[in-house]
Formats: C-alpha cells, structure tokens, sequence
C-alpha cells in the first residue's frame, strides 16, 4: 500500500488532485465534517462536558449514565444537566459549574417547551438552533447524528460491495471462459431483481436494523462494481506485463493483487466518491419510505418526510435539503477532482 | 380517512376473526322457531322519539369527498370487501331496525314493528310493504330467507360471515310475505337481540350464488335498499352515487330530511396532505380535522379567516376504542403483576397528551368507555408516578441499574418490546419511551407493517401490543379479550393472555345474564377486575369530531347528535345539506377577496363529564 502511494504516478495524481483547489477544498471540508460528526457527542448532547462539583471533575459525555443523586438531586435516574446548570449558576457561592456542548440537546430527546407545540420554530434563546421536529427533538442534533449515521453506513456499504464486487469482477476478468459467461448471466438476473420490494417485505416482517439493512443492500449492490472491474482486469490481462509476469512464473494470486489490481485502481477510485453519495441517498431514501432504520435512530430521511409532513414548519424540509445539498455537492466535486487527478489524458502524449 | 378512522379499520377485522370463535362456544341447544306466528306477539315500534334531521333541509347539490385507497370490490361480503370504501356500501344496505342516534332507541328501518318470543331467544320482525330494492321491486321475507342461505353459502368465501349466520343465529323463518322469525343460539338480553339479529336482506333475483359468484360480482351494482347507488364509477379516479328519486324511505318519519344531496362523489386522493390542498381549494366540501397537526397548524389562513370554510369541534357520546398497550403476560417479565403496574406509573400519558397532542385528546380511564351505564366511573387509569414505579420494581427484584441506567436482574435488562403499525405514533412514544427511562424501563420501539403487527400479536409473539379495538355494540365485551378459553392460543383477541379464574367465572355470568341491572354490575365488578389485572394500560380517547367545511354546507340548529362520528357522514346520518345559492355566494366572495363572518363552532352538550 505505502508503496502503491509513494511511486511517482501517484504522487503526480495527489499533486493534480490538489491542483483542483475546488475538489481539494471540498475533501477538506468534507474531512472535517466526518471528524466533526465522530465526536458528535462532544457537539451535541445533553451531557455536560465537564462538570465541577464539591471539588472533584466528572466527564459524563462518555460512558455511564450519573444518576442524579451524584450531584445531591432528589432523583435516581440521568441528571439533567441544563436543569443543573441553571442551579449551579442559581447558587455561585457553591463555586460548581459545568459546561455544556454547543448544542445542548440528544437526538433522542425531546424538549418540550411549555405554551408551545412542536415542533418548535429555530431560536437562539432555546438554543434549538434549527429549530425541532414535530416530537421536540432538535433539528440540528439530528442532522448530526444523521450524518454520521448515513456515512458510517455508506461506507460500510462501500466496503461490502467492493469486496465482493471486486473480486467477482476481477476473478471473471482474469478467468474468463465459463466462468465469466456464468457470472455474467447471473449478475444480468441478480441486477434485475427488484431491490426495493425485497426490502419492503423484510421491513414488514422484522425491523432491520444498521447491520441487516446493510447486508440487504449489499446483497443487491455488489453487482454495479463488477462490469467495470471484469473489463479492467481483462484489459490488463491481456498487457505484456502480465504475459511477462507469467512467464516468470507468478502465480495466479500474485498477479491478480500485484499486477492486475494496483493497475485498476482507478477505475475504483474514480467511483469511491459516488458510491458514498448514492449510500447516502439510498438510506435517506428508505428512511424516507419507513423501510430504513428503526425509530427512533436519527436520519435525514426521517427528517425530509417529517418536513414534507410538515411544510409550514420549513425549517425541517429546510435543513435537511440544505444539508443534503451540500453534502452531495462536495462529493460530486471530490469525484470530480479525482476523475481528473486520474485523467490519462492529460500525461499521455503520443507522438 | 382520517388517522383515526385507519387505525379501526383493521381491529374490526380481528373482532370479527374473533367472533367466530365465540360462535363455538355459543351453541348450546337446538331449539326451534314455532311453525306459525305465536300469538299474544306484544308487537312494538317507535314513532314517539323526536325527529332528528332539520326540517329546513335542501335536497339537491354534489357533495365531493375522498377515499385514499380505491375499493378492490364493490362486493358487501367476501375476500377485499372490508376497505374504507365498504362503509358507503354498508350505509346503503339497510338493517331491520336501527338506533336513535339521540335517544338510542331502536326506530324502525326495513321492519316496522317488532316482538319478542317468550324463550327469551327468539324475535319476530314486520317488514315494512313500502320497503323496494333499487330496481323497485318490494322487499320480501323471500329476500331474508335468501339472505340465510347467501350468508352461509361457502361461495361466497366469507368465513366470518358463514360462521356469524349459523351459529349467531340458528334460524330464520317466514311466517308471510312481510313477517319473519329470527332465532338466537344463546338467550341474550332483548336491546342487544333486537340489533344483533337485525340482519339485512339479499336480493335474491340479483345473484347467482355458484363458485364464479366472487369473480363474477366484483363490479356489479348491486340492488340496495338505501338512498343512494352507484350510478358512476371511474376506476382508480372516482366513485358517483346518485340519490334516488323516488326513494321508497323519503317520507318515513326517520329518514325524512336526511341524505340531502343529489349526487356524491368520492374521489381517489391518496395523500392526507394532497387531499387537503384539494380541499383548500374549494374541489371538496368537508375535511376531517381530528389531528392535532392538522387542526392547529394546518388549518389555518385565509379562507378560515375570511370565512369561506368554517371549523366545527363536536363532542359526542360513543362507546370509545379500547386503545392502549396491551401487555401479554406470558412474556416474562410482564408475567409479574408488579412490573406491569410499574410499567404503567412509567408511562407519562399526561406529557404526550399536553405535548405532541396539543392537549386535544384525553386520557382514557378504562378500557370501556363510552358505554353508558355499563361504564365503571370509579377507575381511573395509573398516573404517571416514578416513586410508585421505583418501589414497585424494587420489589419485583429489579433493583439494580446498569450503566445506561436500566434496571437490571439477574443478568437481565428491563427490556420492554413495543410492537405498533403506525407510524404517526412515532412522537407518542418516543416521549414515553424517554420518559420510561427515568424509572429504569427501556422500551423497543418496533415499528411494523399492520399486517405483520397483527400477525404477530394474534400470534402471541409480541410483548407489548400499542393499539386499538374499535369500540362499538351496546355494552363491553369482556369474554373476547379476557376469558381464559381465549388465553395461551394463536387468533384470538386476548392478546394480554389474561387468565384468572374469577374473571372467567364473572364473564361467564356476565354472558349468561340477561337482565340490564345484573349485567351492569357484573361489567362494573369485572372491569375493577381488568384495572387489576393491569395488563391492560388505556391511553387516549377522542371524544368529539373536528371538521372544516364549506361555507355553503349547511348543519342543523343542533349541529349533530349524541353518536355523531363525523357530522358530514352523507350516508351515515345524513344530516347537512348544500345551499346552492350560497355556493355562489362564497366563491364570489372568496374571488374578490371580500370579508364573512368566520365560522368557528364548539358544541359540547353531549361532552362527558
């Protein structure tokens, strides 16, 4: 791998990457949203990030819940830190004090605000800053949580599918023969089943969860992959190198993962960016539908239909457009820079 | 239609499943209807109630309303034939007798009078002569008899149905072209014979029952003894019903004034949201507005403001769904009493209800609401208590809390499985699954297809079951969901798996009796029973009807009546009627943008205490 990056035709494809200072600038940024969003709970929560109180520290962001008790409240079950905020700051001679994330609510949690039905309008006095959904949750925590969600899922996705795909598609690439035309045909009938029905009856027998949802759509999603890894293995078969290496007497397995997959990889690189935006899609779509994740686990498609429920409350068809939008722009601009960075074109003159 | 009217829908399905297996049980011996009419028959009718349709009634116009799913069949009984749509089939076939919806009366339909055999299980019925199908032939004895073998015939694949006419009701006999004889299998109290057993006909020059019947009788039209009948249908656009025009019922003292309209249209909107912009512009006349979110945030602007659709909050008096969560309690841990009642103290009704509700539904006290005097006023249901809750579990043993905060036992976590099919209840619990929490319960919220959901719980595989069970009938059914006949078996309606032998014993009595005064306190005694039980967790009752209409629909001076679901019912009650002139009228305002008085009405006279 260190290898594959340090040879010099990597290097240049990285330089001509960054040259892209649009697709650069959006890696960055999109980096920086998938850091941001793994410590989403250091963001938005409704555990304090630090609390002081008689002298000692607690960290209660991470791991078990402090029953109330802990900081002499008259209840056994989790403190509410924005009510022991405003103690605290209700009794400064007691010297406690606490911080609170950004954005001081869980995705999970409804925050009902006396004299108002949800969902609530975005204000900074409540610190909702988008706003909440129809049951009180904060529309931004969500959005969050959502993100991380679809992205952990479409790269799982991504993972799943390109293992498989590349394999199949490599091994009928290189093969060929029967075992090509088997394939092939199996993968025409296999592409042909309808995927979104195989999830609609699975939904409404069991709740998939993360994992079961993942392993359904990868089970109809690997096939994208392996036409294009079938041709470019074929096509690098059949180079002299390969010829060369075999005459050497290489084994199969050799060739396959020294020669053959180094020389395809950017057909798979190329296409990184866009898978990621359609997993994103595909599981906004299925929230959306009510096939995807199970209540209350915090999605954009959920959002997006709570807000097409909803449309006089437009700040939660409103975010999570603009979310959506923006995400999606950023990989298309990503793809876009690397399409070019592995452009042959623009090194290979003949003359 | 509306979210509250689909979530009935399905349950009467499963009361009819259930039925059947009460009809098992219900045969008991084999008498006989006499060969000819007894004498000394005390034949009665009702003429004495006031009337409750509004003299001032116009007849004309077309009314223009929705479905959101198109009937699969026009068929009244067989396979699909149990859709949104079948209620307006359903209206137009005619009972025997039917109830004043004021007085709860019976007031004559199809029979005029009506008498009781002295073996407490037999009734005789008079057929009204003026009484003609559609196709203007008269309705006739012969068309009961009909109706017996139609009903019980296996062609018309109607389980239920098959079931329901052998062995509900054992007999039907003819005594002359306008006089009939019905028997019961079991002796029943005479308010419930009377509307158990009024049966309506089947024509029998329309149909040819033989193993084509189903297929064949999809789309016919057939004859009807109602107001109205198809005379148009538009498949996946429309329905048209056409009032008929010298419809045999027009001067009955009941029916006078009612089913104004000339024309009915039903249109095929699939979308709650859709239907409503159609609604907004003036393309339907009434919109249901139960939902909070539609009443108090979608039901706003100019056309209310200006007056050119009124909104109407009507409180009525029917026996109230038996909604809630029913716990099965052969699911450990809810097999002990104390986890369920604590179950019940950690569920914060209250907070749904003054949140996501926007304070518009109430809590549902019993699981028999709404009956009358069968009712239990003295139980309410357990309120939202954590200290009650927390004691309660740390006698169950389930006193220690792992690092979420979840009670623990033995290794294993008080984890609670909540099985529902709606997802608009997605806010409702979430907030009671969070607030659950406080006293240590965790609850899985499993969101399934309806189907699947019954499935699973007619099957006893879930947990704890978040539904609803149409209310209906005159009095509480208790033998369905909680005798033990019924526990520990697939298909049946006690999906709490009740199963206590003094509960067994008062409903048998209960089913036994046959006097009103020994039946009510058997239901009072049996529903402290059920409280006691806790098994069953009431939640939330609506006890009124919220609509917008027009301003050219018209009411009457009182608006409805005590057992008004829904005030625009046009083939229902039938009350209201379309004022042409004032038709033009608003529509001219609303094009010039001109003022009228905006129309915002509450009626509470039959609001429950």
């Amino acid at each position: 791998m260190i290898s594959l990056l340090s040879n010099p035709v990597s290097q240049k494809r990285w330089r001509r990457f960054r040259q892209s200072r649009r697709g650069f600038a959006s890696a960055c940024i999109l980096l920086l949203l998938t850091l941001l969003s793994i410590g989403a709970e250091l963001l938005a929560s409704n555990r304090a990030l630090i609390v002081y109180y008689q002298g000692h520290l607690h960290f209660p962001t991470y791991g078990s819940v402090i029953s109330g008790r802990e900081f002499g409240l008259d209840y056994d079950y989790e403190t509410n830190y924005r009510d022991l905020q405003t103690s605290f700051a209700a009794a400064p001679e007691d010297n406690n004090w606490l911080i609170m994330p950004l954005i001081p609510f869980s995705p999970l949690e409804s925050d009902l605000i006396a004299g108002d039905f949800p969902p609530h309008a975005p204000s900074v006095s409540s610190k909702h800053y988008l706003g909440t959904d129809t049951s009180g949750r904060d529309v931004l925590a969500r959005l969050i949580y959502g993100f991380r969600t679809a992205l952990l899922f479409s790269v799982c996705l991504l993972i799943f599918n390109y293992i498989v795909g590349v394999a199949i598609g490599c091994l009928m690439g290189y093969w060929g023969g029967r075992f090509d035309l088997f394939f092939q045909r199996v993968i025409e009938i296999w592409s042909n089943i309808p995927f979104l029905y195989v999830i609609m009856i699975v939904a409404s027998v069991i709740t998939p969860g993360f994992w079961t949802l993942l392993l359904i759509m990868a089970f109809f999603g690997w096939t994208g992959m392996t036409w294009y890894m079938r041709t470019a293995a074929y096509k690098e078969a059949s180079r002299d190198y390969v010829m060369a290496a075999r005459a050497l007497g290489a084994s199969g397995s050799r060739i396959m993962f020294r020669h053959i997959l180094p020389n395809s990889v950017s057909t798979l690189v190329t296409f990184v960016p866009f898978s990621v935006a359609s997993g994103i899609t595909s599981l906004t779509a299925l929230d959306y539908l009510g096939f995807g994740l199970p209540s209350p686990t915090p999605s954009w498609g959920e959002l997006l239909k709570q807000g097409t429920e909803n449309m006089e409350s437009i700040w939660m068809v409103g975010a999570v457009v603009t979310a959506m939008t923006v995400i999606l722009m950023l990989v298309a601009f990503i793809g876009e820079a690397i399409r070019d960075a592995y452009d042959p074109k623009q090194f290979s003159y003949y003359e | 239609m509306n979210k509250f009217l689909s979530l009935l829908i399905k349950p009467i399905l499963l009361i009819a499943l259930v039925l059947l297996s009460a009809a098992a049980f219900a045969v008991e011996h084999s008498a006989q209807l006499p060969d000819t009419l007894p004498e000394n028959l005390n034949w009665q009718t009702n003429n004495k109630d006031p009337i409750f349709a509004d003299p001032n009634a116009l007849r004309g116009g077309r009314f223009r309303s929705f479905i959101t799913s198109f009937p699969l069949t026009l068929r009244l009984v067989g396979p699909d034939s149990n859709g949104s749509f079948a209620g307006y089939m359903r209206a137009n076939n005619l009972s025997l007798v039917g109830i004043h919806p004021n007085t709860l009366n019976p007031i004559p339909e199809l029979a005029s009078h009506w008498a009781f055999g002295s073996d407490g299980r037999s009734i005789y019925y008079r057929l009204d002569p003026d009484a003609r199908w559609s196709d203007g032939r008269p309705v006739t004895a012969d068309d009961y008899l009909f109706a017996m073998e139609f009903m019980r015939s296996k062609y018309i694949l109607a389980p239920w149905y098959n079931n329901y006419y052998q062995e509900i009701i054992a007999d039907l006999v003819k005594y002359d072209e306008h006089t009939i004889g019905i028997l019961g299998a079991v002796a029943k109290p005479q308010d419930e014979m009377l509307f158990e057993y009024s049966i309506s006909p089947v024509p029998a020059h329309a149909h040819k029952l033989d193993e084509n019947w189903v297929r064949e009788s999809n789309w016919k039209i057939a004859p009807n003894t109602g107001p109205y009948q198809i005379s148009e249908i538009r498949k996946g656009k429309y329905i048209e019903f056409a009032r008929k025009k010298d419809w045999w019922g027009n001067n009955k003292q009941y029916f006078k004034y009612r089913y104004n309209p000339d024309f009915v249209r039903i249109k095929l909107i699939r979308d709650l949201n859709i239907a409503y912009q159609y609604f907004r512009k003036g393309e339907l006349d009434t919109f249901p507005l139960i939902q909070p979110r539609l009443w108090h945030k979608k039901a706003q602007g100019r056309i209310y403001d200006h007056g050119y659709v009124g909104k109407i909050k009507f409180y009525n008096d029917v026996p109230q769904p038996i909604s809630g969560l029913f716990l099965n309690e052969d699911s450990p841990p809810l097999n002990d009493r104390r986890v369920r009642y604590a179950l019940a103290h950690s569920l914060n009704i209250e907070r749904v209800i003054n949140t996501v509700l926007h304070g518009d539904y109430e809590r549902l006290q019993t699981a028999h609401d709404g009956y009358g005097d069968y009712s239990n006023p003295n139980i309410h249901a357990r309120p939202f208590n954590i200290d009650l809750a927390n004691k309660l579990l740390d006698e169950a043993g389930w006193d220690t809390r792992n690092a979420e905060g979840i009670r623990t036992k033995d290794g294993q976590t008080l984890e609670i499985r909540i099985t529902y099919y709606s997802a608009a209840h997605n806010d409702r619990l979430v907030i009671l699954a969070q607030e659950a929490q406080k006293t240590g319960f965790k609850l899985d919220l499993q969101l399934l297809d309806p189907s699947a959901a019954f499935k699973q719980i007619l099957e006893n595989k879930h947990q704890a079951a978040w539904m609803a069970w149409s209310g209906g009938g005159l009095s509480p059914r208790y033998w369905e969901f909680y005798h033990s006949e019924n526990a520990h078996k697939p298909q049946t309606n006690n999906i709490t798996n009740t199963d206590n032998p003094e509960m067994d014993s008062k409903i048998e009595a209960y089913r036994k009796a046959t006097s009103k005064t020994e039946r009510v306190a058997l239901a009072h005694e049996l529903e402290q029973l059920v409280y006691e039980q806790g098994s069953f967790i009431p939640t939330f009752k609506v006890p009124y009807t919220r609509e917008a209409f027009w301003r050219w629909i018209k009411l009457p001076a009182e608006y409805g009546t005590r057992t008004s679901d829904s005030l625009f019912s046009v083939m229902g009650e039938g009350l209201f009627w379309i004022d042409e002139t004032d038709k033009q009228l608003t529509l001219e305002a609303r094009e010039h943008n001109e003022l009228l008085a905006p129309i915002n009405l509450e009626d509470s006279r039959w609001r429950t205490p």
